[in-house]
This record gives structure tokens, C-alpha cells and sequence, in this order.
């Protein structure tokens, strides 16, 4: 089952880049130029998606604290709207309530496990001047989406809020450091509860 | 039997996986490059930035590619700039004397190229959704009524739009409730007769499979059954490469005892290439 829908998840997102692919070859070979431009050579280097690796800690409700680690992949739709797609897991330990009570649940349901798709807009643009007079490119983010949260042998249907914060490094590489509400219901210690799980996260991407 | 005696030749099937994860790795890392790598080409071309000569009484040079960074510089009438990187809505380019910024997409549109004429630069509009034909969307919605009442549903959608008026596309849908959760997959066929228009309307048919993947109480009799739906919706282009949608379908699923009925309302969004 589960492997299904991962396969589903990889084989969507291989066509997708597959798909984005010639639309972006045509762009920058100049074919969706017009005869004016096409014969001057234009090639225009396409900054449309940013690829990263995720570190952080999650909170889970009724749970631990835990690191977490993930991976994200953004398309950068207008100036100021991306879409982002996050996949990120922890391993989580012993819950007090465990520790005096038993362990409620064992092996492969103790990995929490999270995907989600989601609609940033940056709110704010700036520099920010770390070392001096350099200036790096900054902005301030808001994230909203849904997901799916794999916990303690449950899949729910989590809806993710966030807000980040992403400092340019280089030409081609960002830092973002989010945080983000995941939202939703679990039957794990009491019938239908709706649960809060938190993560604040550090993420360095590249500029495709 | 030389063959069997050869050791490479025993150790081929155990690596037949091997062998397909790595030309399967090789073949995705390539087509992830493969952009970068088209653009290290055209740097080195000596071609790899357009000069254009500004009609505009000046340009504003932005720090980064958006309208809240700040202008850091300004380009005159009749000077001549270079573009190299394009972003959103928004040009990277340098100057003759060495300035480099970012320059918004419609003062760029008022340039000319070295031969006089105006530049028409890239750029992507409704007419390429009705042309162009690849998508992939996602869409968020509710069972509303019905057997899968009160479930909350999300699906992952991948495309072709064959004809202005007429798709044909892939479903993968996850459905979550308190005492159940399931997913179908399935085959979509759209039909947007009146596709040139602003909000146009769109009809839906198609069938898959659906499975309840957990429920702990039996309160469903769906397990592993076929379904077929029909609905309507409407898209607006949101801009860009962009569509909004929204639908309300009805859901027939054959199930072992006799044939339940589902109601769901979707708003989600493609992305077409």
C-alpha cells in the first residue's frame, strides 16, 4: 500500500520534471520568443525551482521532541508565490505517559513520517547585513497546505501553517528557517482529539 | 556451460535491481542537470547574454527579483544593457559599466535588440494552457454527502490536454475520516466546450479503483471496489502557467453487496508546462 503510493509520489514527481522540462528547454532556446528575439541567440539561464535538505526538531503532541530530517522541492510560480512540496521523518522516543504506562506503540508505527504541498508567499522583501556591507537577499514567508502525517500506524490529513524566514547565501544557495503548525486528528490516547504538532526547521536549498 | 561457470554471470540477476536503480538514478540526476548543464553551455557561447538598448526614460535596477527589494541603481535612455538569468516576472541584467540588478519583466518589454526592433521576451499566457497540453495539478476537497460523508480528501492530478476542449488525466486521491481512510486512483476524462472563456464550465467522467485502507469499525462495506464518477466544475486562468478549478462530482462504487453513492466538492489548481 504504502509503497503504492510512494511509487505513485516518485513516478509523479520524475514526470514532473520530465514534463517542466521541455517547456523550459523551449523557453530558453528561444522558441517561444517570436522570430525577433530567436535570432539574436537568446539563452536565458531559468530560475524556476530550488531543491533542499531539511534539519529540525519536531514536537509531536502527547509525544517527544525529536530531530527531524527532510527533503523539499519549490517552484518559484510569480515573484513574490512559490509552491513547495516537503517530505520530512522522525524517529520518536518514549512519551512520559509511555514511560509509567507502556509503550503504546513499537517498531515501523514510531517513525513519524509527513508530507505535505504548499502555497508560500513572501511577505516581506529585504537585505539583511550579516558581515558588514553585504548586502543578502531576504524575505519573510508565509506557508500554508495540506498533507498527510503517518504516526503510531495512523494517516491523517494534516493542514500545515507556517512561517519562515529565507537569508540568500550565495547567487545559488538559501538558508530558510521555518516554522510550521501541522494540524490534525488522531485516535492514538483519546477517540477523534485534534492534535498540534509543531517543527522549526533549518533548510539550505539550491537554485536550479 | 561456460557461462554458468562464469562468475559475472551468476551474479547478473541478484543485480538486476542494482542495475535498474542505477540507470534509474542516473536517468533522474540527468534530467535534474540536465538545465544547469544547458546553461553551463551557454555560458561558455559568447552568446549567452542578449543585449538590448533602453527606450525607457530610465530603468530602475533592483538588488533582488521583487518589487520589495530595493533600487539600487538606474539605467538610462540609450544605454545598453545585458540579460542573463530569468525569474518570475523579473530579468537579472548587467550594464556596460559593470552594475548587475534585476530589472521587472514589463520595463524590460520596452527595450530594443541591436538591430532596432523591440525584444518580445518570453512569456506564457492562457492561450499556451489551450495549446500546450501537459499539467499536473492538486486539488483539496470534502466527501459531502453520502457513503464517505464528512471525509477529507486531497489528490494529486498529472494531465494531457489533447484538444482546447478536451483532457485527459490521472488521479491519485487519499480520503480521511475518524473511523476510516482510504485512497482511489483512476482515469479522468474533462470536457471544457467553452474553454476561451473567463470561468468555463468543465464536465468530468471517469472510473478507477478505491480501497479503504483501515477501519477499525467495518462501518464501510467498501474494500477494495471499483468506481465511476461524473460531475461538473468550472477553471479560471489565475495567470502565468496557472488554473484554478473547482468541481463537485458524484461517486458510484460497486461494492460486493450493492452500489453506494458519494458526493464530494473539490478546489485545488494545475500547473501546465
Amino acid at each position: 500500500m504504502e509503497s503504492r503510493i510512494q511509487r505513485f509520489l516518485l513516478i509523479g514527481a520524475s514526470l514532473s520534471i520530465f514534463l517542466a522540462q521541455p517547456a523550459l528547454a523551449e523557453e530558453s532556446n528561444g522558441q517561444g520568443l517570436d522570430n525577433t528575439a530567436s535570432h539574436s541567440g537568446l539563452e536565458l539561464d531559468n530560475e524556476l525551482f530550488e531543491i533542499g535538505f531539511t534539519a529540525g526538531t519536531i514536537n509531536i503532541q502527547d509525544f517527544t521532541s525529536e530531530w527531524s530530517t527532510g527533503i523539499n522541492a519549490t517552484f518559484l510560480a510569480t515573484e513574490n508565490a512559490f509552491l513547495q512540496f516537503n517530505y520530512l521523518k522522525a524517529d520518536v522516543g518514549l512519551s512520559s505517559y509511555e514511560k509509567s504506562q507502556g509503550q503504546l506503540i513499537a517498531g515501523d508505527d514510531r517513525e513519524f513520517k509527513h508530507y505535505d504541498f504548499l502555497v508560500g508567499y513572501d511577505l516581506y522583501q529585504g537585505e539583511q547585513f550579516f558581515t558588514g556591507n553585504k548586502a543578502q537577499l531576504s524575505a519573510l514567508y508565509a506557508l500554508f497546505g495540506v498533507g498527510d502525517t503517518n504516526f503510531g500506524g495512523e494517516k491523517s490529513f494534516t493542514y500545515t501553517m507556517g512561517i519562515g524566514y529565507r537569508v540568500a547565501l550565495t547567487r545559488k544557495f538559501n538558508l530558510k528557517l521555518d516554522f510550521k503548525n501541522y494540524r490534525y486528528e488522531s485516535n492514538l490516547l483519546l477517540p477523534e482529539q485534534t492534535n498540534n504538532s509543531q517543527g522549526l526547521s533549518l533548510s539550505i536549498n539550491y537554485l536550479l | 556451460m561456460q557461462r554458468i561457470d562464469n562468475p559475472d554471470f551468476k551474479l547478473k540477476s541478484p543485480n538486476k535491481f542494482k542495475r535498474a536503480a542505477f540507470y534509474g538514478v542516473l536517468l533522474f540526476s540527468t534530467s535534474v542537470f540536465k538545465v544547469p548543464f544547458a546553461v553551463a553551455e551557454s555560458q561558455n557561447d559568447s552568446n549567452s547574454s542578449v543585449e538590448l538598448e533602453v527606450i525607457d526614460p530610465y530603468l530602475e535596477v533592483h538588488t533582488g527579483p521583487g518589487q520589495g527589494y530595493p533600487v539600487i541603481y538606474t539605467v538610462e535612455q540609450g544605454e545598453k544593457i545585458f540579460i542573463s538569468t530569468r525569474r518570475p516576472d523579473w530579468y537579472e541584467i548587467s550594464t556596460e559599466d559593470g552594475h548587475s540588478g534585476w530589472v521587472k519583466a514589463s520595463q524590460i518589454a520596452r527595450t530594443l535588440l541591436p538591430t532596432g526592433e523591440p525584444v518580445d521576451l518570453p512569456s506564457v499566457s492562457y492561450g499556451d494552457y489551450l495549446e500546450r497540453s501537459l499539467y499536473v495539478g492538486l486539488n483539496v476537497g470534502q466527501f459531502s454527502s453520502g457513503e464517505l460523508e464528512s471525509s477529507d480528501t486531497f489528490s494529486f492530478l498529472a494531465g494531457f490536454r489533447a484538444f482546447s476542449w478536451g483532457a485527459v488525466e490521472i488521479e491519485q486521491s487519499q480520503f480521511y475520516n475518524a473511523d476510516y481512510r482510504g485512497q482511489y486512483f483512476g482515469i479522468n476524462f474533462k470536457l471544457e466546450p467553452f474553454s476561451d472563456w473567463v470561468v468555463s464550465p468543465v464536465l468530468t467522467l471517469g472510473g478507477g479503483e478505491m480501497e479503504v485502507t483501515v477501519q477499525p469499525k467495518q462501518l464501510l462495506s467498501i474494500e477494495q471496489d471499483d468506481y465511476f464518477h461524473y460531475g461538473i466544475g468550472a477553471s479560471y486562468y489565475l495567470g502565468r502557467n496557472f488554473v484554478m478549478n473547482i468541481n463537485f462530482d458524484k461517486y458510484d462504487i460497486s461494492t460486493e453487496q450493492s452500489d453506494k453513492s458519494a458526493n464530494r466538492w473539490n478546489l485545488g489548481f494545475n500547473a501546465f508546462f
